[in-house]
């Protein structure tokens, strides 16, 4: 049972996010944040100073593990390991953030649309993406990267294509299953009952009440984008070397597991903390909407 | 002797971020074996929470503070959970709000009741399981249907499943929360009617939880009523409804509508329970209209007044002294409809409507779906108020949704002043858009909760292109109620009976011919449902504008509508004014709507028994009521469409001839008022 | 009846989409605009190389006839033949597929418990430590990438204490036991990866479930904490996990892609990605067919599953 009706008396709270009031912020909310803050910070330090030169030879014995000089160690070729990872860190963020606006934007603009309008357009759009899910998403991947050829192969762009595409009908699906919802509204009658338009209707009516779903896929999506993208350095399909990929390092420092575990390790960890600083902020994120994030692939 | 049940000082908090709040505070009440204790008030007053605990039950993280509930004498707040959950089906029994939501969807309802006759081994000497469930199905009106899952039954039924679970064991007390809530009227008197069946038969006591008065003066021996947490009256039935003393309880019982009085008392309840606005001493005192300065500061508590009767209020002797002398009779003279018979401005003719389902697979598979309205034709006078009424289901908004174009008829016509309005919404032209507008049901969806009231107001304005004065909104909103402060607010900061009056000014906005209601009250309290019928009434006469008020409600159709239309399954059955509809009903259907409205004196109703239950519609050739009418004269309602009859103020579609019905009419009322 | 002919129709639909996902394959990888040949050997191919290529995809035929063509002999059961090897890709498939049925049923028994024991728990003490402690570990779980949660299993079972085999590699010879051992890193890996998605969902719904009215009414009736959980909570909160399921089948399959890569097992995953480095056409085709016939499937009984749990759903939406 409900406590409260209305109240004049209470300071008018307007039903958006307040950023500003970092106390009343959950817990996972507040670390996650910081944990992303920093990795930006060190993204941005990265991009214009690091200790060696990324792709630098020789700076030291290879194999030899951490040390004050290389507290990564240094790779095969004697590159330092750090100075690798920290130039590194703004292309991940960059690839990932990329990849996932890319995707919402075709994923949110097809699945708003097919959810309101309903019909054969959603009949189509809902096959056809439900055809793409159905194709493992790291084959997919992988399929439109041969596709491309060995000419665009490790380009950037291609990089953000995929993960845009690997994402846009997955995305598609939450958005639709929201305009559906908020199209039984009556709110949206009201619009139609008026004579708005579709596109009126979708952006004033739809969107904003979306707008929290949205905001929970687009920052679930973003957590997975560093693991997606580092698979596919991994297996070699990635960004091509000698750019420092963290995924890629990982791949390259694996035959050194052994004689020093600290390259594949130190890349390891900062890739899972920034997955973990963006999962945190997911999850506080969706708490305070009151959202539920969809996981699974 | 002991009572049954004792409840002494109970006191429950919510617990919240930032403490405790109370919502329940110092409730005393008994229950005696055999009887029936009604707890009513206004949604949030904390009547479930108290109904929860006799069950020793605390719903979310409620806690309570003081107080005993005693049950036979031993407190059930202090038993352990193992004690509990022997009594709980056992001894106390519970049958809840929702029944759809309430049985378990993946089980079959008969394994349900077997569950919990199994836990409790309350099987009856000689008799085997399966055959004390049949029994309990029976007991309830139901055939055997054990091997149904929920679903698969209508609402009433499994409130009567969910009845039958409870009354398994034989308990000592039933605990009933709101379990009439969802269901249609005939419905809700059917079950309000085998309640007390039972209650006669096993002799079991009741706790009914409701917000509805006018329901419990059918059932309970004695009423409790509550605000904000507290008990303010406590008398017996008869005694509350002729002469309540709390002036809570006053706002109450006058502000709901009932079939006696036409024109609603205008002493209803003011104002809201806002919890924020609590003073230190009478809770009641904000709303209050008899409160004095003392109000404010001193508490109050239940004092016995009278055998049994019991007020928390100081000032109840002076009111009713007051009462005594303002009493008047209402003015009850009707203003003459003009004799010259004006141009309709809606005129629906021979509609038939059907929804078809979307998606391509279904299409493959069904085959086509019945109508879910047909031959639909009526007229809507200029400032009019046509009232739509039936069970749910009867397709009274999907009339609605084609004359305001989001259906597109299968066949049929809708004329607005003359002119023929295109089926769809997106082949009107603006200006009839205009001229028709819609109020939803549910005002809690029907405004974009992220637009401020005044984006609200304003869209409709600019979207038709009307000019406005800087003053318009304001001056909207003042016509609805309501302070021009809430232009900047969001609908989540308003009640749900101030966002209708936002829904009902964005309508009156842009000036339409046609306002279409579509059960705009039936999701508001009483009291505010009161306020935005005179609210309805002031505007109906200051913007002249038409109105097709769709309702289940007769008492609030009897206020407000100046004709008619009774739908059943999507079949217009009657149309006439008002008036002459309620005061000689004519058709079988209207009769038994009219016959199944609650009033506020016990009225003992009885369900009509249908006259040939067998002989049903064939193929949708015949009447739609053949089967389920009282007044069934022979095969031939199942098998012929009924012929339509012209009467006074419209028409009626029946076998039996408006001659005959009116004599039967006649004979019938006057055997009840013989008995 | 009806439950029939829902299967049926969902059945229906699952072919639907699988036609779509050949129709995809085949434009992403024959028919996007530009010399194929070209495109997947890149500008310095030799002439020689790109005319070979182009006789062995018919890429003087139009692409519809192409089409058409692979379609017909999949559903001949045709697979083609592998551009690397020469050999019937069917023929390089079987083996791989075996070994990997075999590491993904381990994987996926294990996985059951690891899903459905720590989220009964949590459920029934909601907001408790043990809640919260599997909570931030279910999280911390999700953000490690497979393929070093891969490496660090490896590391630690294989390399800091040894006793588990670092590779996976396995054949015909090997006795069951040696098998076991080498595929119980990987199966163990792709467990822990779908299992955290699995219970955090199976936690929620569990949580949400007990909340609910019909749970409610079964305590007031007085049954006891366990009658309530098994026969009225967890058959309808088994629902969504069950989708969960099945996406993570789908996950599993992609799963199996870099865990056998990292423990060098010869399965499916390892011939995808051999088939990519070669760009063998007709290998990459029947693979990624194969992953989503998988997918499907693993979703169609998902669906049928939910509607045998739900007799509500059997009622149509």
């Amino acid at each position: 049972m409900t406590l409260t009706t209305s109240n004049l008396r209470k300071r008018p709270v307007t039903p958006h996010l307040d950023i500003g009031r970092w106390r009343a912020m959950s817990g996972p909310f507040k670390v996650g944040s910081v944990i992303l803050v920093v990795h930006a910070i060190f993204a941005v330090v990265g991009m214009f100073w690091t200790p060696y030169g990324f792709a630098q030879m020789a700076t030291g014995i290879p194999l030899s593990g951490a040390s004050w000089q290389h507290p990564m160690g240094l790779d095969q070729i004697g590159r330092d390991v750090l100075s690798r990872f920290m130039y590194g860190a703004h292309i991940v963020l960059i690839l990932s953030f990329a990849g996932t606006i890319l995707g919402m934007v075709l994923g949110t603009t097809l699945g708003l649309l097919s959810g309101y309008l309903g019909g054969w357009f959603d009949e189509i759009v809902q096959r056809l993406v439900e055809a793409m899910i159905s194709i493992p998403f790291l084959a997919l991947a992988l399929v439109m990267i041969i596709a491309a050829g060995p000419a665009l192969a490790g380009e950037p762009a291609l990089i953000v294509l995929v993960v845009g595409l690997v994402y846009a009908p997955r995305i598609a699906r939450i958005a639709r299953a929201a305009a559906m919802e908020i199209a039984t509204r009556e709110y949206v009658a009201v619009a139609e009952l008026r004579g708005e338009g579709t596109w009126s209707i979708i952006f004033r009516e739809i969107l904003p009440n979306t707008a929290n779903v949205l905001l929970v896929e687009f920052s679930l999506r973003l957590s997975y984008a560093p693991i997606l993208i580092g698979a596919l350095g991994f297996l070699g399909f990635g960004i091509r070397p000698p750019t420092p990929e963290w995924g890629l390092m990982i791949s390259e420092n694996r035959n050194l597991l052994i004689a020093s575990p600290v390259t594949v390790f130190g890349p390891g960890l900062g890739l899972a903390s920034l997955v973990i600083g963006f999962n945190l902020f997911t999850d506080g994120l969706s708490r305070m909407l009151g959202q539920r994030p969809v996981v699974g692939a | 002797m002991k009572s049954l049940m004792e409840v002494r000082d109970l006191g429950i908090a919510y617990g919240r971020e930032g403490g405790w709040i109370d919502v329940v505070e110092g409730v005393s009440f008994d229950i005696e074996r055999g009887e029936t204790f009604g707890l009513v008030g206004e949604s949030g007053c904390g009547k479930s929470t108290v109904a929860y605990r006799l069950l020793g039950y605390g719903i979310g993280n409620n806690t309570v503070r003081t107080g005993q509930i005693l049950f036979e004498g031993s407190d059930l707040l202090k038993v352990n959970s193992r004690a509990l959950t022997r009594l709980r089906g056992n001894r106390i029994a519970f049958v809840p709000q929702n029944p759809t939501t309430a049985l378990s969807p993946g089980m079959r309802v008969g394994s349900q009741i077997r569950e919990m006759i199994a836990k409790h081994r309350a099987l009856p000497d000689g008799s085997t399981i399966e055959s004390r469930i049949v029994e309990l199905f029976a007991l309830v009106g139901l055939p055997d249907v054990s091997r149904r899952y929920p679903h698969e039954l209508s609402g009433g039924q499994q409130q009567r499943v969910t009845i039958a679970m409870a009354v398994a064991c034989n308990p000592d007390l039933l605990v009933l929360d709101e379990p009439t809530t969802g269901l249609d009227v005939t419905t809700q008197r059917q079950i309000i009617q085998l309640l007390q069946d039972l209650k006669n038969r096993i002799g079991m006591a009741m706790l009914y939880v409701t917000h509805d008065l006018a329901l419990l003066a059918q059932i309970a021996d004695r009423v409790g009523v509550m605000y904000a947490g507290q008990l303010v009256e406590v008398a017996s039935c008869d005694k509350l409804l002729s002469n309540p003393a709390h002036p809570y309880s006053r706002g109450l019982i006058a502000s709901i509508p009932t079939m006696e009085h036409s024109t609603a008392r205008s002493r209803g309840l003011r104002g809201l329970l806002r919890r924020d606005q609590i003073p230190a001493g009478c809770k009641f005192e904000p709303r209050c209209d008899f409160a004095t300065a003392a109000c404010r500061s001193t508490a109050q508590s239940l004092v016995a007044v009278g055998e049994r009767h019991s007020v928390a209020c100081m000032h109840w002797s002076d009111i009713n002294a007051r009462d005594a002398r303002q009493t008047e009779k209402p003015n009850t003279t009707i203003p003459a409809r003009p004799d010259s018979k004006p141009e309709s401005v809606l005129s629906v003719d021979d509609l038939t409507l059907s929804y078809t389902k979307p998606d391509i697979l279904s299409r493959i598979f069904s085959t086509a779906r019945p109508p879910v309205a047909r031959n639909i034709s009526f007229d809507l006078l200029p400032g009019e108020v046509m009232a739509l009424v039936g069970e749910s289901g009867s397709g009274k908004s999907t009339i609605a949704r084609a004359i305001s174009g989001r259906l597109p008829p299968q066949s049929g016509s809708v004329k607005l002043d003359g002119k023929l309005l295109q089926p769809t919404l997106k082949l009107r032209p603006p200006e009839q858009l205009r001229q028709i507008q819609y109020i939803f049901q549910n005002p809690d969806a029907s405004l974009n909760p992220r637009r401020t009231i005044r984006a609200i107001l304003e869209r409709p304005l600019i979207h038709f292109g009307i000019e406005a004065e800087p003053t318009t909104l304001e001056t909207a909103l003042e016509n609805v109620g309501l302070h021009a402060a809430y232009l900047d607010r969001f609908p989540e900061q308003l009640s749900g009976g101030e966002r209708q009056r936002i829904a009902i000014a964005r309508a009156l906005l842009v000036n339409p011919k046609i306002l279409i209601c579509d059960e705009i009250l039936s999701a508001l309290d009483v009291s505010v449902q009161a306020k935005i019928i005179e609210l309805l009434k002031a505007l109906k006469q200051q913007h002249s504008v038409s109105m097709l008020f769709i309702s289940h409600d007769l008492a609030v159709v009897r206020q407000l509508a100046d004709r008619v239309a009774v739908l059943y399954r999507g079949e217009l059955m009657q149309v006439e004014d008002a008036d002459a509809l309620l005061n000689s009903p004519l058709h079988p259907y209207t009769e038994m709507l009219l016959h199944a409205a609650p009033d506020l004196r016990k009225d003992n109703y009885e369900p009509s028994v249908p006259a040939m239950p067998e002989s049903r519609s064939t193929g949708n050739k015949g009447c739609p009521l053949a089967g389920r009418c009282p007044r069934q004269i022979g095969t031939i309602c199942g098998d012929s469409p009924p012929p339509l009859q012209a009467t006074s103020g419209g028409f009626i579609r029946c076998h039996i001839s408006t001659r005959q019905l009116a004599t039967q009419t006649f004979r019938q009322h006057r055997d009840r008022s013989q008995i | 009846m009806t439950i029939l002919r829902l299967i049926v129709s969902r059945t229906l639909l699952s072919v639907l989409t699988l036609l779509l996902v050949s129709v995809i394959i085949f434009l992403i990888l024959e028919a996007l605009p530009g010399d194929v040949a070209t495109r997947i050997l890149g500008r310095d191919a030799t002439a020689k190389a790109l005319e070979v290529l182009r006789s062995q995809l018919h890429l003087d035929q139009p692409a519809l006839s192409r089409y058409l063509h692979w379609l017909v002999d999949l559903l001949r059961g045709n697979l083609g033949v592998s551009l690397a090897t020469g050999r019937p890709v069917a023929d390089v498939l079987g083996p791989r597929i075996v070994n990997t049925l075999l590491l993904s049923l381990l994987a996926f028994v294990i996985y059951l418990v690891l899903a459905i024991v720590p989220a009964i728990i949590q459920a029934t003490h909601r907001g408790g430590i043990i809640d919260n402690a599997i909570s931030v570990l279910t999280l911390l779980l999700l953000s490690l990438p497979d393929f070093l949660l891969a490496t660090i299993l490896l590391f630690t079972f294989a390399v800091a204490v040894p006793i588990l085999p670092a590779l996976a590699t396995v054949s015909e010879a090997s006795s069951w036991q040696d098998t076991l051992r080498a595929i119980i890193l990987p199966a163990v890996t792709l467990a822990i990866m779908m299992a955290v998605y699995a219970i955090r969902v199976l936690r929620d719904s569990l949580i949400e479930v007990l909340r609910s009215d019909y749970v409610r009414l079964a305590e007031l009736k007085g049954l006891g904490a366990y009658a309530v959980l098994w026969r009225h909570a967890l058959p309808n909160a088994i629902v969504p996990a069950l989708n969960v399921t099945a996406l993570n089948l789908g996950f599993l399959i992609g799963g199996v892609v870099i865990v056998e890569r990292v423990f060098s097992y010869p399965g499916f995953g390892t011939l995808l990605i051999d088939a990519l480095q070669l760009r063998d056409i007709p290998l990459i085709k029947a693979t990624v067919m194969i992953s989503a016939v998988v997918y499907i499937a693993a979703n169609l009984v998902a669906d049928i599953c939910a509607i045998l749990l739900q007799p509500r759903l059997r009622a149509g939406q």
